[in-house]
This record gives C-alpha cells, sequence and structure tokens, in this order.
C-alpha cells in the first residue's frame, strides 16, 4: 500500500529527480560556513510570520475605530492571542536582525564578486522590503507612540527635494496620518510587500541555485580543495538543528517578552514624549537627530535624507564599485564595512540610553 | 565552605528564576507573588501581554519545558543522523 502511494506519488511529482538534484548540490565546508546557515533562518522567520500574520487576520480590524480596540481584544480575550501577537513581533525584529546578519556577512566575505552581483542587489531590495514590512505593521495597533512615530517616519521623505511631499502624501493618503494611512498601511503589509517579497525571494533562490554558494576571497585566492557536503540530506540536517534552536529561542522570547499595546491614539491630542521607532530605525533616526538645522546654504534634514539616500545607492550598486576585492580598493571597502557596522551599532545604543 | 554557600545561593536563584520568579526580579512595580497579587483594576494607558490567570500561567511554563525537551530529543536524534549521512558520505567518496 505504501509503495503503491510512494510510485503514485513519484510518477505525478517527480520527487525522486528533486532529491537526486538535492543530493548532487554540494555545500563547502569551512571555517565561515556559519553565514551560510542565516539565509534559511531567514526563511523559517518569514514562514512565522506569515503564518501568525494570518491568524491575528481573523481578529484585527483595520479602522481607526476598531484597530486598537481589536488588538486589546487579540491581546486579552483571544485564547493566547497574546502569544500569538508577541511571536509575530518577535519573529519581525528576529528576522530583520538576520537579514540584516546575512547582509553584512555577504558584504564582508564578498560574496557579490563576479558573477553575484544580482544575488546581492536582490538582497539589498529585499532588506529594504523587510523593513517596510517592519514600518507599515508598526502602525496597525494604532496606539498613540505609533501613530506619532509613523507621523514623524512619514514626514522624512518631504526633506527631499522635488518629489519629497508628493511622497509623503502617497505613504499618508493625504495630508496627515489619518484612517486613510492605516488602510493604506494594512494594505500594504499583507497584500503588496509580501507579494514582492515572495517573487524577490523566488529571484534570489533562483540566482543562488544558478551560481551556486560563494566562497570566501581567501580560499577562492588559495585554490586548495575545499571540502563539500551534499546539501540532502548532511547540510540539511545541520539546518534543521538550528531552526530547532531558533524557534526555541523565538518562543521563550515570546512568552518571558512580549509586547505591550499603549494607550489609544488620539489624532488631536499632541505627540507624546520620547517618541522611538523599532530598534532596526534608531541608527537612521539618531543620525537625523544630530544634524543642525542649517548646514552652509541648505537645510540640515534636506542634505541628511539626500546623504542616507546616496548611501542607499551606493550600497546597491556595491559589486560595481567594489569590483577588485583583492586589491587595496577592496580592502579599504573592507573597512568601510567594519566602519558602518560600528556606526550603526553605537547610534542605535545613543537613540536607546539617551 | 564559601564554595558550597555560592553553590547553593545560585542553585537557589536560578530555582527561583526557574519557577516564575522572573516576574518578580523584572517587575519593579511589584514585590509581591502573582498568587497575592491583589486584583488591580487595568490600568487604560496600557495593556501588558500576559496569561489570563494561575492555570494558563502554569501550561505555558509547563508547555515551554516541554518545547525544550522535545527540541533537545530532537536535536540528539538529528546529531546521530548527520555522524551516519556524513560516515556513508566519506565512505562513497573516498576512492
Amino acid at each position: 500500500m505504501r509503495s503503491c502511494i510512494k510510485s503514485w506519488l513519484d510518477d505525478r511529482l517527480g520527487l525522486p529527480a528533486v532529491f537526486n538534484f538535492l543530493r548532487d548540490k554540494k555545500i563547502p565546508q569551512h571555517r565561515h560556513s556559519l553565514w551560510y546557515y542565516t539565509g534559511s533562518v531567514i526563511l523559517v522567520l518569514f514562514t512565522i510570520q506569515v503564518i501568525t500574520g494570518l491568524m491575528l487576520l481573523f481578529y484585527y480590524k483595520a479602522t481607526i475605530a476598531e484597530a486598537h480596540q481589536s488588538v486589546a481584544r487579540i491581546m486579552t480575550e483571544v485564547s493566547f492571542g497574546w502569544i500569538i501577537r508577541s511571536i509575530h513581533s518577535w519573529s519581525a525584529s528576529l528576522m530583520i536582525a538576520t537579514v540584516f546578519v546575512h547582509l553584512i556577512s555577504s558584504w564582508l566575505l564578498k560574496s557579490y564578486r563576479r558573477p553575484r552581483e544580482a544575488t546581492w542587489m536582490s538582497g539589498v531590495l529585499l532588506l529594504i522590503i523587510t523593513m517596510a514590512f517592519g514600518f507599515t505593521g508598526y502602525l496597525l495597533p494604532w496606539d498613540s507612540l505609533s501613530v506619532s512615530a509613523t507621523k514623524v517616519g512619514t514626514d522624512i521623505p518631504s526633506a527631499i527635494p522635488v518629489v519629497g511631499s508628493w511622497l509623503t502624501k502617497f505613504l499618508r493618503g493625504g495630508e496627515d496620518v489619518t484612517g486613510d494611512t492605516l488602510t493604506r498601511f494594512f494594505s500594504f503589509h499583507i497584500t503588496f510587500l509580501p507579494l514582492l517579497l515572495i517573487i524577490l525571494i523566488g529571484f534570489h533562490l533562483y540566482l543562488i541555485q544558478k551560481h551556486g554558494i560563494s566562497l570566501p576571497l581567501s580560499l577562492e585566492k588559495s585554490q586548495e580543495k575545499v571540502k563539500e557536503l551534499p546539501f540532502w540530506p548532511n547540510f540539511v540536517y545541520r539546518e534543521a538543528i538550528v531552526w530547532l534552536l531558533i524557534f526555541g529561542g523565538l518562543i521563550t522570547l515570546a512568552i518571558l517578552f512580549p509586547p505591550s499595546l499603549g494607550k489609544e491614539a488620539d489624532l488631536m491630542a499632541p505627540a507624546p514624549v520620547g517618541i522611538k521607532p523599532e530598534w532596526y530605525f534608531l541608527f537612521l533616526f539618531q543620525s537625523l537627530k544630530i544634524v543642525p538645522a542649517k548646514i552652509f546654504f541648505m537645510e540640515g534634514d534636506t542634505l541628511a535624507v539626500l546623504l542616507i539616500l546616496i548611501i542607499v545607492v551606493l550600497f546597491f550598486f556595491m559589486p560595481f564599485i567594489d569590483n577588485k576585492p583583492a586589491e587595496r580598493k577592496g580592502k579599504i571597502i573592507t573597512i568601510i564595512a567594519w566602519g558602518a557596522v560600528l556606526y550603526g551599532i553605537a547610534m542605535s545604543l545613543w537613540s536607546l540610553l539617551s | 565552605m564559601k564554595k558550597k554557600r555560592v553553590l547553593a545561593l545560585s542553585l537557589a536563584f536560578f530555582m527561583f528564576l526557574f519557577w516564575g520568579g522572573y516576574d518578580l526580579v523584572l517587575s519593579s512595580s511589584s514585590t509581591v507573588s502573582s498568587f497575592q497579587q491583589p486584583k488591580v483594576k487595568k490600568s487604560p494607558e496600557k495593556i501588558t501581554a500576559s496569561p489570563k490567570d494561575i492555570k494558563d500561567k502554569i501550561s505555558i511554563y509547563v508547555f515551554m519545558g516541554w518545547m525544550w525537551l522535545s527540541i533537545f530529543i530532537l536535536i540528539y536524534f538529528l546529531r546521530q543522523k548527520i555522524k551516519e549521512e556524513d560516515r556513508l558520505f566519506s565512505y562513497k567518496d573516498s576512492p
């Protein structure tokens, strides 16, 4: 009976060919192999996000009158609703942290070397979309802190010359943060962004299949024979251990440190003291805060936002800038990468402690 | 003697943390256990997420214990499988 079902499935789905492909796929083993696990961890966390997000959707209502109340209901009335919300929130944070680690490790290992330029660029886009997920999701509980932080966040693009005010209006769905902003952010959060993310993840995975996993520069230069493992089952079993530990850590964090819900937002009330965005925007928030109001003849905000945009564009085109990673220029870019990491941590800590 | 005292104190501290004592350590507003906590009217300023009652709280900790136990057992079996698969692969790979 069992073999009958197996052969029926094999005939229809062509599973032996898939397993043979996965068995033939080899993963290099060296002292930097640890970073290879971050990619699949992102996928696991994204899956958890989708599952918990769907569960929250059963109860969440995206209108000014009901958003806060529905989240409060999830937290106080729905059985274990507070855990589901907490897992959703913690997995979002962990996913963004893992995307940062994944991208920074690729930067330091120079994984974007020819022919993997498009893999890097799709990765940078994935980071931006993941952060957009966090930004749109932060408003959904409609508490005073999230609404005020969204006001500040959506005001930032207005400093961009020419298109800035249009962009702010587009994000808010009007002049100010209102119910239209809530429905707009909700639509982005549950339809547009997931669709874009799934397409980009598919593209990113296709490129990884096409070009294979990159080796660190030092190993590639030495031309030594690197030990390899089959992806299936040797590497997948190793990954499964990491997934289990991440899952356990996530559930433990969600139970011990669940996020609370602030007072319902009042659009007429003044902004509360100490507005801060989520941790992954703190370095940007602090950088904008320390910029003086006027620099030479330009507005400080405009200059800072333009500078951030230029940095994002340079980061996106990094494979073409760092086109000779083994030479002096490549070494300088590695120092810049470490500097950027330290700057991000220092600015986030400064904002957190101030 | 001193070593034993330190060991006993650390053991007591970890047991205290393990059985829900972290609430007392982390929450600055409360110094009584959740069993004795007076019923205070919920502040409209902030809604904190927590188990509804003591039954929920116990079931959450039991679940967490069960989850970690299952994870460690699964990891043990996965490690055995990894060893076996690596041995098979090196056997196939060798000339």
